[in-house]
C-alpha cells in the first residue's frame, strides 16, 4: 500500500513531463511547417508573375526600301528590323521628337523584338510592302510596371521608368494595344542580360547533364566501395583509417571539393572549363561519402542469417552479396542516393569554382558544352540589379524545387520496385 | 559462460586430479574414431583472436549416423560444427588449426574449394533463415547455383523431392510461389532443411535447429532427422538432452572448449564415465 502511494505521488509529475515534451515536439513541428509555408509562399508570390510576359501591339509597315529595294530571301534576314520597329514607334507616337524622348520611346520594346519580327518576315515574305499589327515583346521595365511592381507615386528620379513612358504605356493600355501572355520564352530560352528574354532552359539542361554525370559516377562507385568495405575488406587499421576518412569527407565544405576539381580536372587534366561533365564529376566526389556511408549502413542492416543461409548452400561470397544482400540493401542505398543527389542538385559553391558561373546564353547540347546549373542561375539572377530578375529568381527556385521533387519521385519509385513485399 | 558451469569447474579443480580444464593434453574419454567415417577431425584448435575457443578436439562423424553435440553454453560446440563446413571463414579473427577431413580430403587445404565443400556439407541454422523469396526459389536456389538440373522440369522434380523429404510438400504444394518467410517457424525450418537436402549433401550440420521452435514443430523436425539419417550423416548441436537422446546414435559432450567424452548415446545418458558429463546429464549445471 505504501509503495502504491509512493508511485502515485510521482505519477502526476511524470505525466506533466510527458505532456511538456509532447508540447515541445508539437511546437517544433508547427515552427518548421510555418517556416516552410513562409518560404514556399514568398517564393511563389514573387515568382508566379514570371509566368506572364507583356507584349505591345505595334502597327508596322515593312517597305521594299528596308531591303535596298530587293526583298529576296537572302536579304530578308539581313534587314534592319531594329530600324523598322523604331520607325513604326515614331509613327505611333509622333509627339516624341527630341533625341532623348525618342530613345525613351524605343526602350518600350525589348531589344529582342527585332529577331522575332525578322523570323516572322522571313517565314512570310508577303508581309513586305504591307502594314500589319505585330505583338512585340515589351521591355522588362514595362513588364514590371504592368505587373504593378513600380509605384508611379515615388519621385521620377528614383525610378528607371520615367513619367513620359508611363503615359505612353497607359495610352497603349487604353487602346488595348498591350497584353500579357504566357511567358513561353522563360522555358525555351537560355540566359540573357535582358530579363524579358532570359530563360531557364539552359540552366535546366545544364543541371540535368550535371546530375546525370553525378549519378552515373557516384552511385556505382559508391555502392561498389560500400560493398567492398562492408562485405569483403578485412577489418584492420588500414580499413579503419579509410572509414574515418570517408566520414570526415562527408563533412568537408563543398567548396573544397570545387577547389579539388579545379586543381585536378581543370589544371592537371586540362579539361574544359564551365562544362557539366566536370561539374558532375566534382559533385560526384562530394556525393560519394554520403552514398558510401548510407550504403554501408544499408548493407549492415541486412541480417547476417541471410548471408549464412546463402553461404551454407554453397554460394560464393560474391554470389551471396549479389543474389541476396544487395537486393535487400538496395532500398536503403537508394535512400542515401536521394539524399546525396538532392544535396548535389542544390550545390552552388563547387560549380562556381570550376567556372559554371559563366554567363552562357547557349543551351548546352551535351555534357561537354559550357553550361550552368539551376542553383548557379538563381545565384546569378539574384545578383542582377534589374527589378524583373526578382520574379525570375523566384521562378527559377520553383523550377529547382520541381526538379528536385521529380528526381526524388523517380528514386522513390525505384526504391518501391526494389522493396521486398515480405 | 554459464556461472554455474564456472563454479562447478572450480569445484572440480579442487577435487579431482584428472583436471581436463587445465590439462593441455587432456584426452577425451571414449572412442573418438569410428570405422569408415564420413568426416574425421584430429587435434582441432580454434582461436578467436587471442581467445582459444576449442582445445585439441578429435572427433569422427560416422556414415549415416546422427551425432549429437551437447554441453553448456559457450562450450564451443557451435564453433566446432561451423568448422566442419568452414562457416568460420567469414569471421576475420577466427584461426583454425588441426586436421579436418571429408572422405580423406583435408577441407582446409589449398586444393579444397569452399563452395564445393559447402555443397557436400550442408547446414541448417539455429534461427530459420529462408531467403526472402518464394518457397520454390528457396529450395531451387542452391540447385541452380550449382547447375544440378538441366531444365525446368528436372528442377521442379528436385524441389518437389526435397520438400517431400523435408515433410513440407503436403503443406506447401499449392503455394510454392508464396514467400518462404510467410510460413510458420517450424515450416520455415523444414524449408531450410529442404533447401539443404535439395543439393544432396553428404553430411548435414544442424546448429540447434529446434531452439526457436515450439514442441510440436520440434517433434516434426526430430522425426525428420530420424528419416534423413537413412541417407545422410547428420551432426546436430542441441541444448536439449532429451533431443540428443531421442535422435542420435552417438553423443559428444563438450565443456569449455574441450571434448570431454564421446560415446554411444544410451551409454552417455545412462552411464557416463566422466564426472563433468555426469554433472551435466544429471542437471547440476547447464
Amino acid at each position: 500500500m505504501n509503495q502504491v502511494a509512493l508511485i502515485q505521488r510521482g505519477l502526476a509529475r511524470r505525466y506533466r513531463l510527458e505532456k511538456r515534451f509532447k508540447t515541445y515536439g508539437l511546437t517544433a513541428i508547427v515552427c518548421s511547417v510555418a517556416f516552410l509555408v513562409f518560404l514556399l509562399g514568398t517564393t511563389f508570390l514573387n515568382g508566379y508573375t514570371a509566368l506572364l510576359q507583356t507584349y505591345i501591339a505595334v502597327d508596322i509597315t515593312i517597305l521594299d526600301s528596308d531591303f535596298d529595294g530587293d526583298p529576296s530571301e537572302d536579304l530578308l534576314s539581313k534587314g534592319d528590323y531594329s530600324g523598322i520597329i523604331k520607325r513604326s514607334l515614331r509613327e505611333a507616337f509622333p509627339e516624341a521628337t527630341k533625341r532623348k524622348e525618342k530613345s525613351e520611346l524605343y526602350r518600350l520594346i525589348s531589344s529582342g523584338a527585332q529577331y522575332d519580327l525578322r523570323e516572322k518576315v522571313v517565314d512570310n515574305p508577303e508581309l513586305v510592302g504591307q502594314t500589319a499589327t505585330f505583338w512585340l515583346l515589351a521591355d522588362d521595365e514595362v513588364d514590371v510596371y504592368m505587373k504593378g511592381r513600380i509605384d508611379p507615386t515615388i519621385p521620377e528620379k528614383k525610378r528607371r521608368l520615367k513619367d513620359r513612358s508611363i503615359a505612353w504605356i497607359e495610352q497603349l493600355r487604353n487602346q488595348g494595344r498591350i497584353k500579357r501572355n504566357f511567358n513561353i520564352l522563360f522555358f525555351t530560352n537560355g540566359d540573357s542580360r535582358e530579363p524579358e528574354q532570359a530563360g531557364i532552359l539552359g540552366a535546366v539542361v545544364g543541371s540535368v547533364f550535371t546530375i546525370l554525370v553525378t549519378m552515373l559516377l557516384a552511385f556505382p562507385i559508391g555502392v561498389a566501395a560500400a560493398i567492398y568495405l562492408q562485405e569483403f575488406a578485412r577489418k584492420n587499421r588500414f580499413t579503419d583509417l579509410i572509414e574515418v576518412n570517408i566520414n570526415n569527407l562527408a563533412a568537408v565544405p563543398s567548396i573544397i571539393f570545387g577547389l579539388l576539381g579545379l586543381a585536378i580536372f581543370l589544371n592537371f587534366f586540362h579539361m574544359p572549363r564551365s562544362i557539366p561533365l566536370v561539374g558532375g564529376m566534382v559533385l560526384a566526389l562530394m556525393t560519394l561519402p554520403t552514398i558510401i556511408i548510407s550504403s554501408r549502413a544499408a548493407l549492415g542492416a541486412v541480417p547476417p542469417s541471410i548471408r549464412e543461409a546463402a553461404l551454407g548452400v554453397g554460394a560464393s561470397p560474391v554470389q551471396t552479396v549479389l543474389h541476396h544482400v544487395l537486393p535487400l540493401a538496395m532500398p536503403g542505398m537508394l535512400t542515401g542516393t536521394i539524399i546525396g543527389l538532392a544535396q548535389a542538385l542544390g550545390e552552388t559553391a563547387p560549380l562556381l569554382v570550376i567556372g559554371m558561373v559563366a554567363f552562357i546564353v547557349d543551351i548546352p547540347s551535351s555534357p561537354m558544352d559550357p553550361g550552368t546549373a539551376l542553383p548557379v542561375q538563381i545565384y546569378l539572377w539574384a545578383d542582377s540589379p534589374e527589378r524583373a530578375f526578382v520574379e525570375r529568381t523566384s521562378a527559377a527556385i520553383m523550377t529547382l524545387l520541381l526538379f528536385l521533387i521529380a528526381i526524388n519521385g523517380l528514386i522513390v519509385l525505384l526504391r518501391k520496385k526494389f522493396e521486398r513485399r515480405w | 559462460m554459464n556461472q554455474t558451469a564456472i563454479e562447478f569447474s572450480k569445484s572440480i579443480e579442487r577435487n579431482i586430479s584428472d583436471d581436463p580444464l587445465n590439462d593441455p593434453n587432456y584426452k577425451t574419454v571414449g572412442e573418438v574414431t569410428v570405422p569408415n567415417a564420413a568426416m574425421t577431425t584430429k587435434n582441432v584448435d580454434v582461436h578467436y583472436g587471442d581467445k582459444q575457443a576449442i582445445f585439441n578436439v578429435s572427433l569422427d562423424v560416422g556414415r549415416n549416423e546422427v551425432l549429437s553435440m551437447i554441453g553448456p553454453s559457450g562450450c564451443g560446440k557451435s564453433t566446432f560444427i561451423r568448422c566442419l563446413n568452414r562457416m568460420n571463414d567469414t569471421i576475420d579473427s577466427c584461426r583454425i588449426e588441426g586436421d579436418i577431413r571429408l572422405d580423406g580430403e583435408d577441407i582446409y587445404s589449398r586444393n579444397m574449394d569452399v563452395v564445393l565443400l559447402r555443397a557436400r556439407v550442408g547446414m541448417v541454422f539455429q534461427k530459420p533463415n529462408p531467403f526472402p523469396k518464394s518457397i520454390y526459389d528457396n529450395v531451387a536456389y542452391g540447385v541452380s547455383l550449382h547447375g544440378l538440373s538441366n531444365n525446368k522440369s528436372e528442377l521442379d522434380d528436385i524441389v518437389e523431392d526435397a520438400l517431400k523429404r523435408a515433410g513440407l510438400w503436403d503443406e506447401v504444394s499449392d503455394r510454392l510461389n508464396q514467400p518462404g518467410t510467410g510460413l510458420s517457424g517450424g515450416q520455415q525450418q523444414r524449408l531450410c532443411i529442404a533447401r539443404a537436402i535439395a543439393i544432396s549433401p553428404e553430411i548435414i550440420l544442424m546448429d540447434e535447429p529446434c531452439s526457436a521452435l515450439d514442441p510440436i514443430a520440434t517433434a516434426k523436425i526430430e522425426e525428420l532427422i530420424d528419416e534423413l539419417s537413412q541417407r545422410y550423416s547428420i551432426c546436430i548441436v542441441t541444448h536439449s538432452m532429451q533431443q540428443a537422446a531421442r535422435v542420435s546414435q552417438r553423443t559428444a559432450y563438450f565443456h569449455l572448449g574441450k571434448l570431454i567424452e564421446v560415446g554411444a548415446t544410451d551409454i552417455i545418458f545412462t552411464n557416463p564415465s566422466h564426472r563433468l558429463t555426469e554433472g551435466y546429464i544429471t542437471g547440476r549445471f547447464g
